[in-house]
């Protein structure tokens, strides 16, 4: 599992790539965390390099979108996989993370 | 490739987890199966086996997991055994949206989407055996 990270005036962005299953998630989850939610940025994580998301990716996503939303800054997620946008759908994530279609979208909501 | 069954056996462990999960991909490529029908075997073991290895051995002791993948023609069987606490996801109520995570059964809830059927038992011998079944789809011939 990697994870690539760039400041962009004020928002964090992280692509991650690779599966997001359970040792994947053990990979990459302090990283993740400690990147945003202690400094208090908002984030946009692009998701296109992701080929599998299981539960505790969501855990994941929604432990950091409300740490962030604490400090009053978002955590945005755009271009997911169809299949990985199917398991968010079933789960309803967009009604507490908020993913979009593409960077410009995901930029869109984390600024707006 | 139809009637096709693999065996893999593990300690429930991230580490073997991770072995697991590459071994049960490799059994994977030499079926026919369709990308979507792919994923719903690979969520329903990622759930099962994460839920063993967090849930299986309050005591801390290491656990013993067996997961037998049967691809048949309009079905793959997943079926799991282990050496945990008893537990019978079909009588846990299905939870599916984020906003009940708290409560947990998210992991659960994926499953129960993608399976037509849970069937579950507690054997003689102290185990779990779980046997999920996915409908299954097959990718069109090339050519």
């Amino acid at each position: 599992m990697e994870m690539h990270v760039k400041d962009v005036d004020g928002v964090v962005q992280i692509a991650l790539v690779g599966r997001l299953d359970s040792p994947g998630v053990d990979q990459v989850e302090t990283k993740f965390t400690a990147r945003l939610v202690p400094a208090g940025a908002n984030g946009v994580v692009d998701l296109s390099g992701v080929e599998f998301v299981g539960s505790l990716a969501i855990r994941m996503f929604i432990s950091v979108g409300r740490a962030l939303a604490r400090k009053q800054k978002k955590l945005v997620l755009y271009a997911p996989r169809p299949l990985v946008n199917q398991v968010f759908e079933s789960v309803s994530l967009n009604t507490i993370v908020p993913v979009a279609a593409d960077y410009a979208a995901a930029l869109a909501a984390v600024r707006g | 490739m139809d009637g096709h069954t693999t065996e893999i056996r593990f300690a429930a462990t991230m580490a073997a987890f991770g072995h697991a999960f590459s071994e049960l991909r490799r059994a994977l490529d030499q079926t026919q199966l369709d990308e979507a029908t792919r994923y719903q075997v690979e969520l329903v073991f990622e759930e099962i086996v994460a839920n063993i290895l967090r849930h299986g051995s309050p005591g801390g002791a290491t656990l013993a997991v067996r997961v037998e993948l049967d691809v048949r023609d309009d079905r793959v069987l997943l079926t799991f055994v282990d050496n945990g606490v008893p537990f019978d996801p079909c009588s846990h109520p299905p939870r599916v949206l984020a906003t009940a995570l708290e409560a947990g059964g998210l992991g659960l809830g994926l499953v129960r989407r993608a399976a037509s059927h849970l069937d579950y038992r507690r054997t003689p011998q102290h185990t779990n055996r779980l046997v999920v079944t996915v409908p299954a789809a097959r990718s069109r011939a090339v050519g």
